[in-house]
């Protein structure tokens, strides 16, 4: 007997139900901020509301009477259908509005929301009614909160991503059924991130913004979104430091493990100053904010323009935008304040090199994450030694602890696997008519969910003139950056489906 | 004084056979009936077969009314739990023998002794700090320090190039008026037994001397028997097994250069994950290119450790013969000890022995604060309070009736190690070094106590 049938697609279709139910209850809330600014599309976004509530109602009562029983091939399968899922019912307010014609750019739009990129199609944001803006934030949000729980409770069951090393308490790969605490964790850690949300909406009101934009760009940055409510994006406040500044903090949280965070809360700072991946994180982005700063101060041609007011004084502009850019590039965020491809020619490489960095493991952000980098290049230091001592038992150390050799080889085959990926990507990409620059740049950036590319893609560009297919073969390339590569690519695997 | 020993192994046979030449009331509990004929059939005590464990078993060796429960079985458990019970039944003194050093370590905050043990012996970490004080006195093959060293012993064997040999111990006393040191026993190339230097001892070549000095009596002997202390650096480390990673783990922190090999992969790493500036090689230790490859030849000190008496004595030979200085076997069978002089490794150490050792001090009187055996002699040294009511106290060493087969090695007094000769006067309060073969031991602690 096939493995096919002996899936348990009850409770895969029981789940998709469930997160549609979800999605279509955030249709029906941004229907209610359609309604208060009066944009004339509520009664749409109600029907979208109504219509994912019904889907999603429906899946469920056909499939309740489902064992509950998940076992790794069914989570693999959850995990990346319910991604699609999301993406496909998410494209109802868009189409139902008509505020994004074709369905090609509405799944677009909708894959990069809940991928958390932040590549957008639209040519005009400003335009778009309120309740279609808000969605489009929220796509965002919702994706933050299933990776969370994506990267701190499911993957290490999986045995898939860096997790494992973290969470020593998590339960670790070899279980089969996915454990009860989950929802336990989860639980605390999207308290945080909807404490975050809401407090990033606050400051940013404070700070001068509406409403309306502080909300919509909370959701996007606490996620590593990026999706903004100004066609300038976040250079839209380049007169105001102060609420770029917010938003450069909240940025760094969202690109740090939230379960730090959760220590911070407990007042275990020595655990936060402990873990090794936070303190390269922290360091590096110092790093290279220097770097960054002095490069642009000395050889970038900023001058105080409409573009760029140097309200506390060009010093403090260069490195503004330094930091924002690294942090916008590093935690896969993707606002843009300034065009890092117009600075000088070394920068534009170094923000290029930065799409492969990633943020924290337990994080909102794509990317390969610092976590991995730090196992491979001391692994790497490492094989120095072992060429000397080759019989000597020389494990890599993360946070004072040996690594056991299968996960770094994990680590290794997730690398070699992102670069084959980056590598198809760019070939399709040129495949398909995009130009050099465009193919490695739009690659680099969907594959680590960070949405400015370069040339055609670069930082005041948008997706719209890709051709269509390039914008299947994006979201493609978005989603398993998302989802960690292997849990996607499994599934395309022969021996997946075949003998259990 | 009434002894239970629990556990015939070797470190409860050795144990017994110290303390019944002593003719302790010694009763010995085993389950197993061989280990029990040979211990009632060699030595003067009683065997009692059984579990240690059991009630029944214990009041049969009447646990009511003894001084002192040994739990020596191979199991740290079984130990702890007879100790334990043998307290609730009316023990006076327990002593349990354990492997996991973390209870020795957390001793007080556990509170051992509020449930009943009142001493804790790790075999295992007594090696380790022996093999320690072994690389820091390197040119020495045995040594013991009292009171943190202010006498410390030491044993050595001489070379031709020792000033000392072919004269008597009064020439050498004349020669070197400022020596800080006594010798307090030597034992001749190729023979076994002990003898105590008097005045007109030879000192010979080949002669394994022991002597007690003082802090700075360790320098003068070093150059005046032509010893060179070597500065160890690099250390090899053959086994990963208690002794092994305890050595690792200790040598480490006080910055030796350590190799460790072992043969298990998971064991290697575990040490690997717990001792991160030790290099730990997966390897079998017997494959000698495998040392090579390891560059033994920069080793300053090799220490076999492993499982295997065996294993141990030809890998340490064959670090000598790719020049490493210093060499430590491990080694189980008590028999190989005598060997270790005429087979050319500097020492040779035994868990078990160590472990008895240890044990052996808590036997004697409350008056007593340490006691060591010399390696592979039957001799003993033996640290004693003088108090008020000791027949020696206020008396001038001269005049003390001391008999032949012990002499006293030094005196400490606030804390300061002292060469007591012929004019010394006791005193109440000072705490003396002697020692004695098995013979003296009543005579003397008489003298003492």
């Amino acid at each position: 007997m096939s493995s096919f049938s002996k899936l348990n697609f009850k409770i895969i279709f029981h789940l998709m139900g469930l997160l549609l139910l979800v999605n279509g209850g955030f249709m029906l809330l941004a229907s209610i901020l359609s309604f208060a600014y009066k944009d004339g599309v509520g009664s749409k976004m109600v029907l979208a509301g109504i219509v994912t509530l019904a889907i999603g109602g429906l899946l469920m009562l056909l499939t309740r009477k489902h064992k509950k029983e998940i076992q790794k091939r069914e989570g693999y399968i959850i995990v990346t259908f319910g991604w699609i899922c999301m993406s496909l019912v998410g494209t109802l307010p868009y189409i139902f509005t008509g505020a994004i014609p074709g369905f090609t750019n509405a799944f677009f739009e909708t894959m990069s929301g809940y991928t958390t990129t932040g590549a957008s199609i639209l040519n005009d944001i400003e335009s778009m009614p309120e309740g279609v803006l808000f969605w489009r934030s929220v796509t965002h949000w919702i994706g933050g909160m299933g990776i969370i729980v994506l990267a701190i409770a499911i993957l290490p069951l999986l045995g898939i991503g860096g997790m494992q090393l973290f969470a020593a308490e998590a339960p670790g790969p070899g279980g089969d059924k996915l454990h009860p605490r989950i929802t336990d964790t989860a639980k605390r850690l999207w308290l945080i991130y909807v404490g975050y949300t809401v407090a990033e909406t606050i400051l940013l009101q404070l700070a001068g913004m509406s409403f309306f934009d502080a909300i919509n760009h909370s959701l996007s940055t606490l996620s590593t979104g990026g999706f903004s409510t100004k066609n300038d994006s976040v250079a839209y406040w380049n007169d105001a430091p102060i609420i770029q500044y917010i938003i450069m903090l909240f940025m760094f949280l969202a690109g740090t493990n939230f379960v730090l965070s959760y220590f911070a809360f407990k007042t275990k700072f020595s655990r936060i100053w402990k873990d090794d991946e936070f303190r390269i994180y922290a360091g590096s982005i110092l790093l290279m904010t220097i770097i960054v700063g002095l490069v642009i101060y000395f050889d970038a041609d900023i001058v105080a323009s409409a573009v760029y007011p140097q309200v506390w004084g060009g010093l403090e502009s260069a490195f503004r935008h330094g930091v924002f850019q690294i942090l916008a590039v590093v935690t896969t965020t993707g606002f843009v304040t300034a065009d890092f491809t117009s600075w000088t020619p070394f920068l534009t490489m170094f923000f290029f090199g930065l799409m492969f960095l990633g943020g924290s493991s337990g994080s909102t952000s794509g990317g390969i994450k610092i976590v991995r980098h730090i196992i491979m290049i001391k692994n790497g230091i490492l094989e120095f030694r072992r060429a000397l001592h080759p019989n000597a038992i020389l494990p890599v150390r993360y946070n004072n602890k040996a690594v056991h050799q299968p996960i770094v080889y994990n680590i290794l085959g997730f690398f070699i696997l992102y670069m084959l990926s980056f590598i198809m990507g760019v070939l399709v990409f040129s495949w398909l008519g995009l130009d050099f620059r465009t193919s490695l740049g739009g690659a680099a950036s969907t594959l680590g969910n960070v949405g400015p590319a370069l040339g055609d893609l670069g930082p005041v560009e948008n997706y719209a003139k890709l051709p269509g297919a390039a914008k299947w073969w994006a979201s493609f390339l978005m989603l398993i950056g998302r989802l960690e590569l292997f849990t996607v690519l499994i599934l395309l695997t022969p021996f997946f489906w075949r003998n259990r | 004084m009434k002894i239970i020993i629990a556990g015939a192994g070797e470190v409860g046979f050795h144990l017994a056979k110290l303390l019944s030449f002593e003719s302790q009331d010694i009763t010995l509990i085993d389950t197993s009936r061989e280990s029990l004929a040979y211990a009632d059939t060699h030595l003067d005590i009683r065997v009692v077969r059984g579990d240690a464990t059991s009630i029944s078993v214990l009041k049969d060796a009447q646990v009511a009314n003894t001084d002192l429960v040994i739990g020596v079985t191979s199991s740290e458990t079984t130990n702890i739990t007879v100790c334990v019970l043998a307290k609730q039944l009316g023990a006076k003194r327990t002593i349990a023998r354990i492997s996991n050093t973390e209870f020795i370590e957390n001793k007080e905050e556990v509170g051992f002794t509020k449930f009943g043990i009142d001493e804790l012996i790790s075999p295992e970490s007594l090696a380790a700090s022996e093999i320690e004080l072994l690389l820091n006195q390197s040119g020495f093959n045995d040594t013991y320090e009292f009171d943190e060293g202010a006498l410390t012993m030491i044993g050595l064997t001489l070379s031709r190039t020792a000033a000392f040999v072919g004269k008597s111990v009064k020439e050498v006393g004349t020669q070197y008026p400022e020596l800080k040191y006594v010798p307090i026993a030597i034992q001749r190339y190729g023979t076994q037994y002990t003898l105590i230097p008097r005045g007109d001892t030879l000192f010979k070549e080949g002669d394994q001397v022991y002597f007690i000095t003082t802090k700075e009596g360790v320098e003068h002997i070093y150059r005046l028997t032509g010893k060179v202390r070597e500065e160890i650096k690099n250390v090899m480390i053959l086994g990963g097994s208690n002794i092994g990673h305890k050595t690792a783990s200790d040598l480490c922190k006080s910055k030796f250069n350590v190799k460790l090999i072992e043969n298990n992969k998971d064991k290697a790493f575990e040490i690997a994950d717990d001792i991160p500036s030790c290099l730990v090689i997966n390897g079998d230790g017997r494959n000698v290119e495998l040392l090579d490859e390891e560059s033994i030849t920069d080793m300053d000190a090799f220490i076999s450790v492993t499982g295997n008496s065996e294993t141990n004595i030809m890998s340490c030979l064959v670090a000598k013969s790719k020049g490493v200085k210093k060499t430590i076997a491990l080694v189980e069978n008590m028999d190989y000890f005598q060997l270790s002089h005429s087979i050319g490794i500097d020492t040779l150490i035994n868990k078990k022995l160590l472990a008895a050792n240890n044990i052996f001090r808590h036997v004697r009187k409350g008056e007593i604060v340490a006691m060591t055996i010399l390696n592979n002699m039957n001799a003993e040294l033996v640290e004693f309070v003088v108090t008020s009511n000791s027949k020696v106290c206020d008396q001038v060493i001269r005049t003390i009736d001391f008999p032949r087969s012990a002499i006293i090695g030094g005196v400490i007094r606030n804390d300061e190690g002292i060469i007591a000769l012929g004019d010394f006067k006791i005193q109440n309060g000072d705490r003396i070094v002697v020692c004695c073969l098995p013979q003296a031991i009543k005579k003397v602690e008489k003298l003492f106590v």
